[in-house]
């Protein structure tokens, strides 16, 4: 019902433009359609349809051969006579050729131009084609004079040798062939000739084995020919100016051994000369040993998988190896300079000056070395296994014993490898900043050096007890300054109603005395305060001191204190054990406990902390 | 354009060839071929048998298939080659090689035109005739133009090879020559440098190692059990079967009616004023024989020997094969069908009788190949197995080379043996003339011709300092 016009008034557009447009659209199809299809007959193509046909239609190409290019009347060929360059003789042979067109083509006719062929003298072609396979043996020559100086055998005559090098020549190396082609007949004249100059008859005797015709071996043949050979290239090339080809060539041949060439052939016979029962063992035993393997693997790869499943700890090959490996002194001496390179290696990499550690192993060390070295690596093996293996039974070492072999037991091991150094690292650092670089600053004060050179496990367990101490140390430090912080604020409070009181009521005199008393104390607090982390101990421990005797008139309990401290300053000044520092501690915080509470809490904070580091 | 197929020649380049027009000769026992070099077949093949017929003085030689097999009178048919696989009647072989080669090959030449009496009486000039004479003589030698590859046996001696190459230069008048042993070229045929060659022909059984193209001459090894070996085994099975077989040849034969198997012949013969001789029969009957050991005879395959326990019901139990005589008289043959050959692996195996004694065992086949195995340096040995090259006529005996295969590995049971054997007929027969006819082919080659003018100065030893 609704036209296309009414459509387009709906959408609103022009009503006027869209025949044209249709026609537009309308006329391209028609012409697509009526495209013709090369190659495809018209009539083929209206079979179509509208549509084109689903296979595309290539048109073929008309591909006829070109047409033979007429070259005029048939080329000639002639037998054309040629000599071969490889020959010296001068034989000509025919082959057969195209004539050559050097005439210019005949006009009159084909009679005439025969003639034409006939008058010109006969061509003799020369064809080196095959020239290149005329190729003879290189061999090594040698004068009378050398043969004389040089190349004499007790075992071969002149004759024979210069027989031999004539085979080689001519079979090109081929010893085989030359073996089966070696037929020397000593010629009865020379033979004769020998014997008339040699009067005596051991000469003759001596010269006798020549006459005889021997059958000689490949392996004969072989050792005079490369004897011969050697020495020649001797002679030309001194072995110090060959190269490496050279000297390669002279090893082979000097090292030619015919004794051991033989006995390789009657093998190499024997093996082929076996018989069907011997060959068919042979076969049986491969195949049977070919299943032992296999089923050798696979026993192996089940008891593996079992292995597995009982989570047993893989033995370290390469490690056990390692131990066995150092059951030698060689082993040892190599295990000991491995060990030197690497603390040279590390000395180099931290570059540390010249500190308290040890910066080499010196050669009195090489005797102790390579035990500790062994036990440290048991206990390393022992360390990397998550539990002792079950099959062996453990022996029970009595302490001292426990520590001469350096045995440790833990109840519980982290998973994982760390090295010692690594663990003595992480024990310098503190939470803050500030507090590792005072722990630092306390180390180097006791003179540590910031890489310890063997971190054993003992080593450790020292360190770690050092810096626990350190660490308690700094507290105590703290809360002293903290203590005398508050003792100086208090005392200039005291002081302060002091001198309202003699302001109201007291002399000048003792006002003028107690500030002369007070100032110095003033004036060492503010430093104290803004103390710096990079500022020498010793100065810290002076002022501290100096506190100390400041203090040493206010009340009695504050000096019992400062006397601890002291006591415990020498101590660690002197590195000793941390008894004494514990009892200071304990002096102190039964002093601090009954004296303030607020800094009893602070201690055992500290004492938390500390706990808790130890802990860790 | 030159588009490559099978029909389009290769270039030269491609094989090295280049084509001298060189005739290959190589003379057998049994037959001579001839040919020229580069084909692939030799397009002259005939009988070395030659037929002589006596006359008052002088004998009157007949050579060719055609002519021998006719019934003449006092034919005699002979055999130049000796017993010892060397040729002893150089003058007859001559003749029959020459034939072979003219005969096809080069034709004969037409008789010169100053000879022929065609032009009597036109030259005056009686100078010129002279000098022209000469020129005659060299042009009627058949090879003028051609260079000849003759084959020889490995065991030729030295004094034989000497003999061919006189022949060759002297009587044929060949611009260049050469000599060449047959088991390289059976080598080459197969497209093989080095092997073992294992050629059973007519009247010997050769092995020959070949190393790099050259025989290895300590290793060669030659029996007389062959292809006339196994006729002769034939013929006694015949006289020694109850009853006895009849071998009449074609020749004798003028008309057959069809008989049952194993009834008496019912044939009418021909009648010859005067019958030819004993030796012509006996060739006629050879060709029978021929014949029965194509279509009959068969080599027990193995495994083992014929005569082992089991292997003799086996054979019987196989279905036989029926073989009719010239004159009507036919039989199926079961189980003796294996015995003729038998003996060429098995010398316990021949027929005997006080003519023919039992063979050597070393002159067995396996017993050949060990021996020349047995010769050739330790080295050498896997890699000659490995090319075991078999040819010859008789090789083509049914089930030959499946026995062969076996023999020899149970001689060599840890080395990888191969037997190379072509499978046609005519490559297995004439495997030494075409070698030679890829070898006198080969551009290369032209180096080793012994040029008419080497053979002048050095003699005829030449032939043993170049022909190695």
């Amino acid at each position: 019902m609704t036209s296309g016009r009414d459509v387009r008034d709906i959408l609103g557009l022009p009503v006027g433009g869209d025949p044209q447009k249709t026609s537009t659209q309308r006329k391209p199809k028609p012409a697509a359609t009526v495209r013709r299809i090369q190659g495809v007959a018209r009539e083929v193509a209206a079979l179509y349809g509208e549509r084109p046909p689903p296979v595309a239609v290539y048109e073929e190409k008309k591909t006829y051969r070109a047409k033979r290019q007429s070259t005029g009347p048939a080329k000639k060929w002639i037998q054309q006579p040629f000599m071969n360059q490889a020959r010296t003789d001068g034989l000509v042979l025919k082959h057969w050729r195209r004539k050559r067109t050097n005439a210019p083509p005949a006009q009159d006719g084909e009679d005439t131009a025969m003639e034409d062929g006939e008058n010109t003298e006969p061509y003799i072609e020369s064809c080196g084609d095959f020239a290149k396979y005329n190729i003879t043996a290189d061999l090594p020559t040698f004068t009378d004079e050398e043969y004389d100086t040089h190349l004499r055998s007790d075992d071969w005559s002149r004759e024979e040798t210069d027989y031999l090098f004539e085979l080689v020549q001519a079979y090109s190396y081929r010893w085989a062939v030359i073996w089966d082609r070696y037929d020397y007949q000593p010629s009865t004249k020379s033979h004769l000739a020998q014997e008339t100059t040699n009067g005596d008859t051991s000469q003759a005797l001596a010269a006798l084995p020549f006459a005889l015709p021997r059958q000689r071996s490949v392996e004969d043949l072989k050792a005079r020919f490369y004897d011969i050979s050697a020495k020649l290239m001797k002679l030309r090339i001194p072995e110090m100016q060959m190269d490496a080809d050279q000297y390669s060539t002279y090893e082979t041949l000097t090292k030619f051994d015919p004794v051991l060439e033989r006995n390789r052939k009657t093998l190499a016979a024997a093996l082929m000369n076996r018989n069907m029962d011997e060959v068919k063992e042979e076969e049986f035993l491969l195949a049977e040993l070919q299943r032992i393997n296999m089923a050798a693997n696979r026993l192996d790869a089940e008891r593996e998988e079992l292995r597995a499943r009982l989570d047993a700890p893989v033995p370290n090959p390469q490690l056990s190896a390692g131990l066995a490996s150092f059951t030698s002194s060689q082993a040892l001496q190599a295990l000991f300079s491995q060990l030197f390179q690497q603390d040279r290696s590390k000395k180099r990499a931290s570059g540390a000056g010249p500190g308290p550690g040890r910066l080499s192993i010196s050669a009195s060390d090489l005797i102790a070395t390579p035990s500790s070295a062994q036990a440290q690596i048991s206990a390393n093996r022992r360390q990397s296994m998550a539990q002792p293996p079950i099959q062996t039974p453990v022996k029970q070492l009595s302490p001292p014993q426990e520590y001469r072999f350096n045995v440790s037991t833990h109840e519980r091991l982290t998973s994982g490898v760390t090295f010692g150094s690594d663990k003595l690292l992480k024990m310098r650092q503190a939470k803050s900043n500030v507090q590792t670089q005072k722990i630092a600053a306390a180390l180097a004060e006791l003179g540590i050096s910031e890489v310890i050179s063997i971190p054993t496990s003992k080593v450790g367990e020292v360190f770690e007890q050092l810096v626990t101490k350190v660490g308690k140390l700094l507290d105590v430090r703290k809360v002293r300054e903290k203590e005398e912080g508050e003792c100086r604020v208090l005392q200039a409070m005291k002081e302060r109603r002091a001198s309202e009181v003699q302001q109201d009521g007291t002399n000048a005199d003792d006002a003028a005395h107690s500030n002369t008393t007070l100032t110095p104390g003033a004036k060492q607090v503010i430093p104290d305060s803004q103390e710096s982390p990079d500022r020498d101990e010793d100065g810290e421990d002076e002022d501290a001191e100096g506190d100390a005797d400041a203090d040493a008139d206010a009340d009695g309990e504050v000096d019992v204190d400062a006397e601890g401290e002291e006591d415990d300053e020498d101590a660690e000044g002197e590195e000793e054990s941390t008894r004494q520092v514990s009892e200071a501690m304990s002096t102190r915080g039964q002093s601090a406990s009954a004296g303030h509470k607020r800094s009893a809490s602070v201690l055992s904070q500290a004492s938390n902390k500390s706990s808790k580091r130890a802990r860790k | 354009m030159n588009i490559p197929n099978s029909s389009t020649a290769p270039a030269p380049g491609e094989y090295a060839g280049d084509e001298v027009s060189a005739i290959v000769l190589d003379p057998g026992y049994s037959t001579t071929r001839a040919g020229f070099a580069g084909e692939d077949v030799p397009k002259s093949v005939c009988p070395s048998f030659y037929g002589q017929i006596d006359a008052d003085s002088s004998s009157q030689y007949l050579f060719g298939e055609n002519a021998i097999h006719t019934p003449r009178a006092n034919l005699q048919i002979k055999n130049p080659w000796g017993a010892d696989g060397i040729v002893e009647d150089w003058e007859t072989a001559t003749k029959i090689w020459e034939y072979a080669i003219t005969s096809r090959l080069t034709g004969t030449k037409p008789s010169d035109p100053t000879k022929n009496g065609l032009n009597d009486g036109t030259n005056a000039n009686g100078d010129a005739m002279d000098v022209d004479m000469d020129a005659v003589e060299n042009q009627e030698k058949p090879l003028e133009d051609s260079p000849l590859l003759v084959t020889e046996p490995g065991w030729n001696s030295a004094k034989a090879r000497e003999k061919y190459i006189e022949i060759a230069m002297e009587e044929w008048g060949t611009p260049a020559f050469y000599l060449q042993k047959t088991g390289v070229l059976a080598a080459f045929a197969s497209g093989k440098a080095s092997g073992i060659i294992i050629d059973v022909g007519a009247s010997h059984t050769s092995v020959t190692p070949v190393l790099d193209g050259m025989v290895l001459r300590k290793g060669v090894q030659k029996s007389p059990l062959a292809g006339n070996f196994v006729s002769n085994q034939i013929r006694l099975i015949f006289k020694q079967s109850q009853p006895e077989v009849p071998l009449t040849p074609h020749y004798m034969v003028k008309s057959k009616t069809q008989v049952d198997a194993g009834a008496p012949a019912q044939a009418i013969y021909r009648n010859f004023d005067v019958p030819p001789t004993d030796s012509f029969r006996r060739y006629e009957e050879e060709r029978v024989l021929t014949e029965f050991k194509e279509s009959v005879v068969e080599i027990w395959p193995g495994p083992g020997r014929l005569s082992n326990t089991g292997n003799e019901d086996i054979a019987k139990s196989m279905p036989g094969r029926p073989f009719e005589m010239p004159d009507g008289w036919n039989q199926v043959f079961g189980a003796e069908r294996f015995r003729p050959a038998e003996s060429l692996f098995d010398a316990n195996a021949a027929i005997q009788d006080s003519e023919n004694p039992r063979p050597k065992d070393e002159q067995t086949i396996p017993r050949l190949v060990q021996a020349a195995v047995q010769h050739v340096d330790a080295d050498q040995r896997p890699l000659l197995l490995q090319n075991i090259v078999v040819t010859g006529g008789s090789t083509l005996l049914y089930k030959f080379n499946d026995r062969l295969n076996y023999e020899i590995n149970s001689i060599y049971p840890s080395t990888r043996n191969k037997l190379i054997a072509p499978g046609q007929v005519v490559e297995r027969k004439y495997a030494a003339w075409i070698g030679g006819s890829i070898l006198a082919s080969l551009g290369s080659f032209h180096q080793l011709w012994i040029s008419r003018k080497e053979y002048e100065e050095h003699g005829a030893n030449i032939v043993e300092k170049r022909c190695r």
